[in-house]
């Protein structure tokens, strides 16, 4: 301990920290970071206006979904399952009660990463961040970031149903898997074998390549990535019937 | 319901729109990949045959563990018959590596033969062990948040970097990332006396 060397003789330590205290509590942040942390950065998050209706539309933060603190209890099937660990950062006007009471909702209902925007839409202000008039969301959107490489489920079905010439699937399961079906056109090279059967993968061809459950066909776009490849991969659960159809679950 | 099973211990993400663009990687930036984790640098130093960083996924079946050296990924393969794993001081067998979570923090000892990494070992950080005395529960904590600093006589430090703070921090906690403690020392208090609570993203 740092501190204990300078000669502080009362240093303590909240060992479980930040895991353990977002199960039982909110945490909280300045408009500063709300503007650098997610904003700025595009970080997938749901922003809640807790204020009336009425008043929010008059100058609300970009992005914000409209929802009275009394009616967040009621509107709980509509967030997010918790464990999607969506951030849901909510605000009011001055960081006060209404605000606090949505956290402590949202707390209790299972999600384990609510923010509290330290001094409301005045604090905001305040920091000369810009606030928008006229309408506001009502339905909570929240969409993760995707992992660097992976394609959408729409995207991959497309692919899979029209076979385009220029793509090819690459089946990354073993063989024992594969043997009780393949989509229809996919190469199967197991995940263990792409190394030394790099040659036999068309290096004109973009690879989007899949396992059972996407952690293997992740592990195989980063070696194919490696070599120069331009690859992608399904990072979803995927069952193929021996006809080659297939159903794709996240 | 066999496929179900394969995802033990794996991280599902969920897609979002459309497609990434990847840029075609080039070789040059694939030989300077890092072998150490810069938080890791805090406390080590890159050693051969050794990667440090943080576990991201293994997969039986294709032999291989995906780890996460800062924004690089490496891939090693394993034998599940001979690779030791290491849990708390204690040398395990292969299924300990489906218990792992995303983002712990491990070494791999690992040998190279025609450009494929094997692991012979993989060792996962043990907790630090600090004097019961000196502990703080959350139950504590919620206690002192509520009266604030200056009732309750406290500073709350949050030792994790500048960017996890800025996403959401304990209230009134004030930022002093570990590799930066010489430099920021002057946001302690004059008093040695007084109260000071040190938390991070968990027990490391």
């Amino acid at each position: 301990m740092k501190a204990e060397q300078l000669g502080y003789t009362n240093v303590k330590v909240y060992h479980e920290g930040m895991p353990a205290w977002s199960k039982r509590n909110y945490s909280v942040l300045s408009p500063k970071f709300l503007q650098e942390a997610f904003i700025k950065k595009d970080i997938p998050h749901v922003l809640l206006d807790v204020r009336p209706a009425k008043k929010a539309k008059k100058g609300f933060i970009k992005g914000a979904v409209t929802l009275p603190a009394g009616k967040v209890k009621s509107a709980l099937k509509n967030f997010p399952p918790p464990k999607k660990k969506a951030p849901i950062i909510v605000y009011d006007a001055k960081g006060g009660k209404k605000a606090v009471k949505a956290a402590k909702t949202l707390v209790k209902a299972g999600h384990k990463k609510v923010r509290l925007l330290t001094g409301g839409v005045k604090a905001w202000e305040k920091g000369k961040y810009p606030l928008e008039k006229g309408t506001l969301a009502t339905e909570i959107v929240y969409v993760p970031k995707p992992r660097p490489g992976e394609m959408s489920m729409d995207a991959f079905m497309e692919i899979a149903d029209k076979t385009p010439s220029n793509i090819l699937i690459l089946d990354v399961r073993n063989r024992d898997e594969a043997n009780a079906g393949v989509i229809k056109g996919a190469m199967l090279v197991p995940d263990e074998e792409i190394l030394d059967r790099m040659s036999e993968i068309p290096k004109n061809k973009m690879i989007v390549c899949h396992c059972a459950t996407g952690v293997r066909a992740e592990m195989a776009y980063h070696k194919l990535k490696g070599k120069g490849y331009n690859v992608k991969f399904l990072n979803a659960n995927i069952f193929i019937e021996k006809d080659g159809s297939y159903e794709i679950e996240k | 319901m066999l496929l179900r099973k394969i995802l033990t211990g794996t991280l599902v993400l969920f897609t979002a729109l459309g497609i990434v663009t990847v840029m075609p990687a080039n070789k040059a930036e694939a030989k300077k990949k890092p072998t150490i984790s810069k938080m890791c640098l805090n406390c080590h130093k890159p050693a051969p045959g050794s990667l440090r960083g943080k576990f991201d996924s293994v997969a039986f079946k294709s032999r291989s563990i995906q780890l996460k050296i800062n924004k690089s990924t490496e891939i090693v393969k394993f034998n599940p018959e001979t690779i030791q794993v290491v849990v708390a001081g204690k040398t395990e067998k292969a299924e300990a590596l489906r218990k792992l979570k995303k983002g712990k923090e491990i070494r791999v000892e690992y040998s190279k033969k025609g450009g494929v990494k094997t692991a012979s070992l993989v060792s996962v950080k043990p907790k630090i062990k600090v004097a019961a005395e000196k502990l703080l529960t959350t139950a504590e904590i919620e206690k002192l948040v509520a009266k604030g600093p200056k009732k309750g006589k406290y500073l709350l430090v949050d030792a994790r970097p500048g960017p996890r703070f800025k996403e959401g921090a304990l209230p009134t906690a004030i930022n002093i990332p570990y590799p930066a403690f010489d430099k920021k020392k002057g946001m302690l208090p004059k008093d040695k006396s007084a109260l000071i609570i040190y938390y991070c993203g968990g027990v490391t």
